[in-house]
């Protein structure tokens, strides 16, 4: 590794003024499980300052405030699966985040370094778009927040800017009796990237039938979003295994509209589809 | 640029202190500064787990680590499993089971086990499997590792 100057931030405070002096020589670090691997690449771009945030601990919360789950971004995915918060609020957050590597990944990796990294199959972003989080940025000037829905313009570019700190994640808690799952399709089962996976939410209401549906599909397209087309063929529906089937079918096509017949589309068109009813029919499954 | 930092930190129960460039990982440290070469270099980007340490009581990839980030913190290799000349229980059960053949993942995959015994009494199979899930070993067929893990698990819980 190229050599580097060490900043430890103490707080906040410390942190973004590191980031105003040095600009684009800087390079925020966290949990390091990303960067590490990058900055050993032949002919990586090192920065020449490193701001190691790893010890701000107010970073670090998960707590509720009103509806709202609020989260530190130091918090690490070990954390979030363990999290009683999670596991009640955002069940399939802790589903997405007991698949990310290895336990040693996941006792080191932060949800701000998979949210900043922003790869393609960043396993926590798929959930979280379906949460409708929003993501507060720090700076010297002050905060901003950002729909995450908004925040790629593509893999790995996010509208923030290199003097920009992630401070809090922040999102609406599930309301009570909604289902959420999470899949994913890996090579192997433990350090599987993942290449596609699939984030649902879904409610029934008392008469029977689907009042809310959010599915997100994850390493599939170039930014996440919803999959309104689909969500709106379950809404007003009774929930069954032929409209998740149909649910599936249509976010497979909408994906391979916009993303263009590739190589690879063979194989991923019946692909998502499954994924996307497996995703469904998870949701209703007792032991999940 | 880059000059070297002086850390401080405590190492399988004693306080260390250490002069380190800041651009090297624990593993580096560790291994090279340190002269602790239990602790394996297999892959150096987190997927094979030969380097396995526990940070603050967790096992994390030491690859993985800045070694300025580990000041002020604990960090046990496998070499502070038991004192000098005697072996855990983990390690004795991974010798009687016959988890050990070339040897080489055998102290990432104790470190992964004692994350999961300290943390869980008596795991299920399928939490040991996932508890040692970034650790690749070549020889075993994992078969004999998990059985290893079991045993120490019972005797261990036994002994309390
Ligand atoms: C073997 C292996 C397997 C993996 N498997 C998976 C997987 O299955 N799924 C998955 O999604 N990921 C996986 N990852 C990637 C990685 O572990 C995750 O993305 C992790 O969450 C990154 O967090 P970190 O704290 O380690 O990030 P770091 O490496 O510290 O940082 C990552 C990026 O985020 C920036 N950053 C971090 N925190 C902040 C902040 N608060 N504000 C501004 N910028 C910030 C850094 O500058 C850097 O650009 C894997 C990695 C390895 C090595
Ligand atoms: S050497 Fe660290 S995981 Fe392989
Ligand atoms: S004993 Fe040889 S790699 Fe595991």
């Amino acid at each position: 590794m190229r050599p580097f100057s060490y900043i430890v931030a103490g707080s906040v405070q410390e942190a973004v003024a590191a980031l105003h002096e040095h600009g684009r020589d800087a390079r925020v670090l966290a949990g390091g499980t990303d960067l590490l691997v990058e900055w050993r690449h032949p002919g990586a771009r090192v920065p020449r300052v490193v701001v190691d945030i790893s010890r701000i601990e107010s970073l670090r919360d998960i707590s509720l405030e009103g509806r709202d789950v609020l989260l530190g971004p130091l918090t690490t995915h070990a954390e979030l699966i363990r999290s009683g918060v999670i596991r009640s609020e955002a069940a399939f957050l802790a589903s997405a985040a007991s698949t990310i590597g290895s336990p040693q990944i996941r006792n080191r990796g932060t949800l701000g370094g998979n949210i900043m990294n922003g790869a393609a199959c960043a396993d926590t972003v798929p959930p979280l778009i379906a949460l409708g989080a929003r993501v507060t940025l720090s700076s010297v000037d002050g905060e901003r927040d950002c729909h995450l829905s908004g925040f790629y313009n593509k893999p790995y570019t996010t509208v923030a800017n290199p003097n920009e700190l992630l401070t809090q994640v922040r999102f609406p808690a599930l309301p009570r009796g909604t289902k959420s799952a999470f899949t994913k399709l890996g090579r192997r089962n433990a350090l599987s990237i993942s290449r596609l996976s699939v984030a649902a939410v879904v409610a029934v209401d008392e008469t029977g039938v689907i009042t809310d549906a959010r599915i997100v599909p994850g390493a599939a397209q170039t930014v996440w979003k919803r999959a309104m087309e689909a969500e709106k063929i379950l809404i007003g529906n009774p929930p069954s295994v032929a409209l998740f089937a149909e649910a599936g079918r249509v976010v497979s096509g909408v994906l391979i509209r916009e993303t263009g017949r590739r190589w690879s589309t063979e194989y991923k068109e019946p692909v998502i589809a499954a994924l996307v009813r497996r995703t469904l029919e998870k949701c209703f499954a007792v032991n999940d | 640029m880059n000059p070297t930092i002086t850390l401080s930190f405590t190492l399988n129960g004693r306080p260390q202190r250490v002069d380190v460039s800041p651009n090297r990982t624990l593993l580096d440290l560790l291994r090279e500064e340190i002269g602790l070469t239990g602790t394996k270099r297999g892959c150096d980007v987190g997927e094979c787990g030969a380097c396995t340490v526990l940070l603050d009581g967790r096992a994390v990839n030491s690859c993985l680590v800045l070694a300025p980030q580990v000041a002020g913190r604990e960090v046990v290799t496998v070499e502070g499993l038991a004192p000098l000349g005697t072996l855990a229980p983990l390690q004795e059960a991974f010798i009687h089971h016959g988890a050990v053949q070339c040897g080489f993942c055998t102290p990432g995959m104790l470190m992964s086990a004692k994350d999961l015994l300290d943390h869980s009494a008596r795991p299920p199979e399928r939490e040991i499997r996932e508890a040692i899930a970034g650790n690749l070993c070549r020889c075993t067929g994992y078969q004999q590792i998990v059985e290893a893990i079991e045993d120490a698990a019972r005797r261990t819980h036994e002994a309390r």
